[in-house]
């Protein structure tokens, strides 16, 4: 009878002390900017409304990170509205971002990311992007440029003066996340 | 009736007697512990057995302790092993867990309104953007009418009653008016966004509005006027002097007004 307690106290106990213990990050704070070329204009919105996930499993952490399309500001109204609608940002109000990496990397200084990236009612799949990671302190600061292009989501290039804009949108992310 | 009683009584005392036995034989046993849990028991002095060290086990490992609890103590709340109780109270030790989901949308805090889709809203954006479009569009095919009637301007002066310069300026000028107004009627019934604070250069295109607006209609009527009374044979005067004036200052703001939003400063 004692064995069989004592094992069934290990039993409880192993999984909270042990290798495979599960971890979460939270994203504390971010900035997430796009930029549009158009021959007039270089337009660059951003967004710092960006929440984030993080749940580590048996040496795998999953990652989500959302941000609501709205939140992008460019600085003008007019064309933030004409973002919102070119991007079906009222049908598909989130930007959606997930992503699974082995925990070891936390300690590595550049990181390739495999992405799945959710936005305008449409998904997207970005292999092997390189982020950079610092450690500060028990917070780690991610940053990198997600390459994305207006085509990946099926969105139609807005146009001014009739010229549309270019098909590339690259997305800056820096991130800080704690656990 | 004595020997009923007598013969319950002996049934009892065997009855205990085995348990004792069995109980003792199975201490020294190594039998896995899923065994027991799998099979319903039906030793009942084991059950109590169980249940009496569970009880301890549980009131010196946990924070709180039993004693803290009001109520009594079910065996169910101390299930060692999967299966063993099916009604999980919160005091519970968590079972070891297979694979945690992994982070949902719903996780991340937002307000639910915040996260789902509204066909209604981005129709209205959509509206918003077409009749925009077409101002945009608009906008820039009146530029052209807008430029020839300032520069035959010059020409629709002179001393003649009558002139094909004065008649031709005067046609451009109706042609310009006509499609400066349809271009503002789309800017104007374009679907607000409420709670959309309006920033950057589309309020200095907004405000140079309250200058070629009104600009846009005084010239005509200031032309027509001066257009009476070059008919007349007479000298433009009075307040007709004004229309060259007025319609270059009307033209500026409203190239300024294209300009605004068309290059960033």
């Amino acid at each position: 009878m004692c064995i069989r307690l004592l094992l069934a106290f290990a039993l409880l106990a192993l999984p909270q002390f042990g290798p495979g213990a599960d971890t979460q990050w939270i994203l504390e704070q971010s900035t997430l900017t796009y930029h549009v070329s158009h021959p007039l204009h270089q337009t660059e919105g951003v967004s710092h409304a960006a929440k984030g996930k993080g749940v580590c499993h048996a040496g795998q952490c999953d990652f989500l990170i959302a941000v609501p399309v709205k939140s992008f500001d460019s600085g003008d109204s007019n064309r933030d509205l004409h973002m919102l609608q070119a991007t079906r940002g009222a049908q598909f109000p989130m930007v959606v971002v997930r992503t699974r990496l082995p925990e070891e990397v936390s300690r590595s200084a550049t990181i390739p990311v495999d992405l799945e990236i959710q936005f305008a009612g449409e998904t997207a799949h970005y292999k092997q992007v390189p982020f950079q990671l610092v450690n500060q302190g028990n917070q780690i600061r991610i940053s990198g440029t997600i390459p994305a292009t207006l085509s990946d989501f099926k969105i139609e290039p807005p146009s001014l003066l009739t010229v549309p804009v270019k098909n590339e949108i690259p997305l800056r992310v820096d991130m800080t996340w704690h656990p | 009736m004595r020997r009923v009683f007598l013969k319950t009584i002996a049934f009892a005392c065997l009855f205990l007697f085995t348990v004792r036995f069995a109980c003792f034989a199975e201490t020294n046993n190594d039998k896995p512990p899923a065994d027991t849990a799998s099979v319903p028991s039906v030793n009942a002095a084991a059950d109590s057995l169980h249940n009496a060290i569970a009880r301890a086990v549980t009131a010196a490992f946990s924070p709180v302790g039993s004693a803290v609890r009001p109520g009594p103590a079910y065996f169910e709340d101390v299930a060692f092993f999967p299966g063993q109780a099916q009604g999980n109270s919160q005091q519970q030790p968590t079972p070891p867990v297979t694979n945690p989901a992994p982070p949902s949308l719903g996780d991340l805090g937002f307000p639910t309104g915040q996260t789902q889709g509204n066909a209604q809203e981005q129709a209205r954006l959509d509206r918003r953007t077409h009749m925009l479009k077409i101002h945009q569009r608009l906008g820039l095919i009146t530029t052209v009418p807008l430029l020839a009637t300032v520069l035959t301007g010059g020409f629709a002066g002179g001393k003649s009653t009558s002139s094909t310069a004065r008649d031709f300026h005067a046609g451009l000028g109706s042609l310009t008016a006509g499609l400066y107004f349809t271009t503002a009627y789309f800017s104007i019934f374009a679907p607000r966004v409420p709670g959309t604070p309006t920033r950057g250069p589309i309020r200095l295109h907004k405000a140079l509005a309250w200058i070629h607006g009104p600009g846009m209609i005084l010239t005509p009527i200031l032309g027509a006027i001066a257009f009476d009374q070059k008919s007349r044979g007479e000298k433009v005067h009075g307040i007709a002097s004004a229309h060259g004036a007025v319609g270059v200052v009307t033209a500026a703001a409203y190239g300024l007004a294209i300009v605004s939003v068309s290059f960033k400063f």
